[in-house]
């Protein structure tokens, strides 16, 4: 092998030189148009001829530094975890393709269309509940563009409302738990998922009321904006209508109570229930869990009883299409918060709840699985062949000490904690206009990540103090918030692009970016809660 | 569910039929075993069914499972679906192909995690395979997706500069894009080699009870498809070679899929 001696020169003289063709490297690449997990794998090899030089890489074949790259792409290959994209996508899909959210939306309809702005406020109750149903964006914003937007412009809604509540909340999928955006950062930075789920909740939920709160005020102060429907005189109002809905959640209620006692019951005819040491007890399905259970029951069967049967029934009808949701939701977030199974499983059976509500709807045709497998692969393989490039990239990266380098560049500069901070929020919006959230977890986060975990704790945030464990959740919460903003923020937000793809066509993109101006200026108010008071993210962990 | 065929043409009807049969034959073996797994005790469990030596009627069953999802997946590959493009590279039907396996065998993911839970869950008997072999289809699941997602072109790529160029820097582009990814493929194949093939000779294990050969199996297969998927971004290269200069958004909308939600949401 003597000819690779002229390519000595390929061999950079030190980290910092290697860093630097390594970033404009990959600006050119995607400049291209190469595919990012394969601009990435590329240079990945690149990374490890810097480093080794060529002759020491190909000396010898079969073997030498370039088997990194395989084995970093079999630790992907074989990550348990990993297999819940898959699974989430798969559920989303055909979660999409049946009539659950139709209904939903009908349900919520009834309850809150005589309020002023009410069909803007249940699209982001909608949203919501569909974002804890499934983790993914695009099919949510898709799906409410179809159902809400047509209603709220027949209504004479104010457009940009409108459009700005669809798109905002329809994004709310990747910050309300299950969220592919925070498994991969756990993945990534072998963080607890299941922390950074409960990380998210109260962050996501203080975004969408954010957002409810907004709608609201918006459409007090100035009623033009979203006039009121007309009013269906055999409708019930009022008192009467409030009181349907505690008949609905009453009967609602006892099923559920009802399903928890049976389930208790079984596991103490079972004797599953009995603890060995060092178990942890079964939520709600301890032998003393029982009589408060049974308690409950009798509370809800005489609120029904007391509510009478006609009101209840009504309030049932009208309520129907939210049980579909709360089983899935109950299915999914139940299985991973009440210890049953881990994420990936919470998927498997995600997919089997909706999977089962539609055969029960009497919707789902094989056509149907067979559409939605088509997607799920097509974008299962768009986002795990990123993940292959950026592992391959990581570990080439890491073998040489890059991290380790920028990390110490930036702490030996002694900014002000925050301002290393705020730069990164910086970098994160940019980049989130132009690359996928995904590209970004993976190759900036290996980089970013050991920055923050090496930055004083004491000095993050400005009231309150945060956890040293919790350091790396909290920044997954920041960063997720961060890519809702990216989702909205012009010129790429791909929740534009999606809204544009099923709106009326008078309806411009530069308009839909307009209406978005005040939900992206709520989405930052809610990033700087999260920047100013960390320990917000604790709450609940 | 009739189609116009892709590219089986007559072969269609024997194809379709030799699916069946073996899935017909997969399913009666399937019976034949769970019936002796409720008579007997040392029936042919998970264990036993990696473990073929020996035991001609587990051989016959991982050929006829093997056998059936290929040839269901040859006769899927037959149907295009609404929302895949149009297959017209030389590599497109062996990528297809490919495809339909694994989508098959996302719906087998399922179906693994689903038994693992309720025996674990309800019966309280949790199975020592069915995480290790759902690790194992999803080895396979995450590799041929990459390729599908080569043949559909919808790999995730940054069109802004790109759809300014003019067609001949285009073309120039995509073959450097080509070269750069070929050359990332000889040095995982470089650098991998021996590994594999150590590997996959020994058919090394998990390591664990159930014991599949995952490694053995994987670490070949990564190399592999991995070269399949360069040869698909060659067939594209020549089959997009004459075309005209695509202008794409920023996400990989589809008219046709939201025309589907949109009829869901209609018919109620």
């Amino acid at each position: 092998m003597e000819f690779l001696s002229y390519f000595a020169w390929m061999k950079a003289p030190d980290i910092g030189m290697l860093s630097l063709y390594l970033l404009l490297g990959m600006f050119f690449l995607l400049a291209i148009g190469m595919p990012l997990g394969f601009a990435s794998a590329f240079l990945a090899v690149a990374v490890l001829i810097m480093k080794f030089g060529p002759e020491l890489l190909f000396n010898d074949f079969g073997k030498g530094p370039l088997s990194v790259l395989s084995q970093a792409v079999y630790r992907q290959m074989t990550n348990y975890v990993l297999i819940s994209i898959p699974l989430f996508i798969f559920m989303a899909a055909l979660l999409e393709r049946s009539g659950i959210a139709k209904d939903m939306y009908n349900s919520l309809n009834v309850w809150l269309s005589g309020t002023r702005g009410g069909i803007a406020i249940v699209t982001s109750i909608m949203a919501v509940i569909m974002a804890a149903m499934s983790g993914i964006i695009g099919g949510e914003v898709v799906l409410l563009g179809l159902i809400a937007l047509p209603q709220m412009l027949r209504l004479g809604y104010n457009q940009n409302l409108a459009i700005g509540t669809i798109c905002a909340s329809g994004s709310l999928g990747t910050m309300i738990p299950p969220s592919i955006v925070l498994i991969f950062y756990g993945l990534v930075t072998e963080t607890s998922i299941k922390a950074l789920f409960t990380a998210s909740f109260l962050p996501g939920f203080m975004l969408a009321s954010f957002f409810i709160i907004y709608i609201f005020i918006r459409t007090r102060l100035n009623p033009s904006l979203a006039p009121l429907p007309e009013i269906d005189p055999d409708a019930p109002a009022g008192r009467e209508k409030g009181l349907m809905f505690i008949g609905f959640l009453s009967k609602f209620g006892l099923w559920i109570i009802g399903v928890l006692f049976l389930r208790a019951l079984f596991f103490t005819v079972t004797g599953q229930n009995t603890l060995q040491e060092g178990e942890d007890p079964i939520a709600l399905g301890m032998v003393y869990h029982l009589p408060y259970i049974g308690v409950a029951f009798l509370i809800s069967g005489a609120i029904m009883f007391a509510i009478g049967k006609e009101r209840v029934n009504t309030g049932w009808d009208m309520g129907k299409g939210l049980i579909a949701p709360t089983v899935v939701i109950g299915v999914v977030l139940g299985s991973i918060y009440m210890g049953i199974t881990g994420i990936t499983e919470a998927a498997g059976m995600g997919v089997i709840a909706v999977f089962t509500i539609s055969v029960l709807r009497r919707e789902m045709t094989f056509e149907i699985v067979w559409d939605s497998l088509v997607r799920t692969l097509k974008s299962t393989g768009t986002i795990i062949w990123v993940t292959i490039g950026a592992a391959a990239l990581a570990a080439a990266y890491t073998l040489s000490g890059g991290p380790t380098y920028v990390a110490n560049l930036i702490l030996a500069a002694e900014l002000p904690t925050m301002s290393i901070i705020l730069v990164m929020m910086f970098i994160f919006v940019i980049m989130g206009m132009f690359m996928d959230w995904v590209g970004i977890v993976l190759l900036i986060m290996p980089v970013f990540l050991p920055i923050v975990l090496k930055l004083p704790v004491q000095e993050l945030g400005y009231f309150g103090e945060l956890d040293p464990r919790h350091v790396a959740i909290w920044f997954g919460v920041v960063f997720c918030m961060n890519m809702q903003v990216s989702f909205l923020s012009p010129p790429f937000g791909p929740a534009a692009f999606y809204l544009k793809s099923v709106a009326p066509p008078h309806i411009t993109l530069t308009q839909i970016f307009a209406g978005f101006l005040p939900f992206i200026a709520l989405q930052l108010l809610a990033l700087t809660v999260l920047i100013l008071y960390p320990p917000i993210v604790t709450v609940f962990l | 569910m009739e189609q116009q065929s892709v590219w089986l043409g007559p072969m269609r009807r024997p194809v379709r039929l030799i699916a069946i049969g073996l899935t017909a034959l997969v399913a009666v073996i399937f019976l034949w075993l769970v019936a002796n797994r409720m008579i007997s005790e040392d029936a042919i469990g998970m264990h036993e069914m990696i473990r073929p030596e020996g035991r001609p009627l587990v051989a016959i069953m991982l050929w006829a499972i093997l056998g059936a999802i290929l040839f269901v997946s040859i006769y899927l590959s037959d149907m295009r679906e609404s929302i895949e493009t149009k297959p017209d590279g030389v590599f497109d039907i062996i990528s297809l192909i490919c495809s339909r396996i694994s989508m098959i065998m996302i719906v087998m993911i399922v179906i693994v995690m689903f038994y693992e839970v309720v025996s674990r869950y309800v019966f309280a008997r949790p199975t020592l395979w069915a995480n290790e072999l759902s690790l194992w289809i999803a080895a396979f699941v995450f590799l041929l997706a990459g390729q599908y997602a080569m043949q559909q072109r919808s790999h995730i790529r940054i069109y802004v500069i790109y759809d300014m160029m003019p067609r001949w820097m285009q073309k120039f582009s995509d073959i450097l894009s080509l070269t750069l990814l070929l050359f990332f493929v000889f040095a995982m194949v470089w650098g991998g080699y021996d590994d594999a093939l150590r590997r996959f000779l020994r058919m090394e294990t998990f390591g664990t009870a159930w014991d599949p050969p995952i490694p053995g199996i994987v670490k070949p297969a990564i190399l592999i498809i991995i070269m399949m998927v360069a040869i698909q971004a060659i067939s594209n290269l020549i089959s997009d070679w004459n075309k005209a200069p695509e202008h794409h958004g920023l996400d990989d909308i589809d008219e046709i899929e939201i025309e589907n939600i949109r009829r869901t949401l209609e018919e109620k």
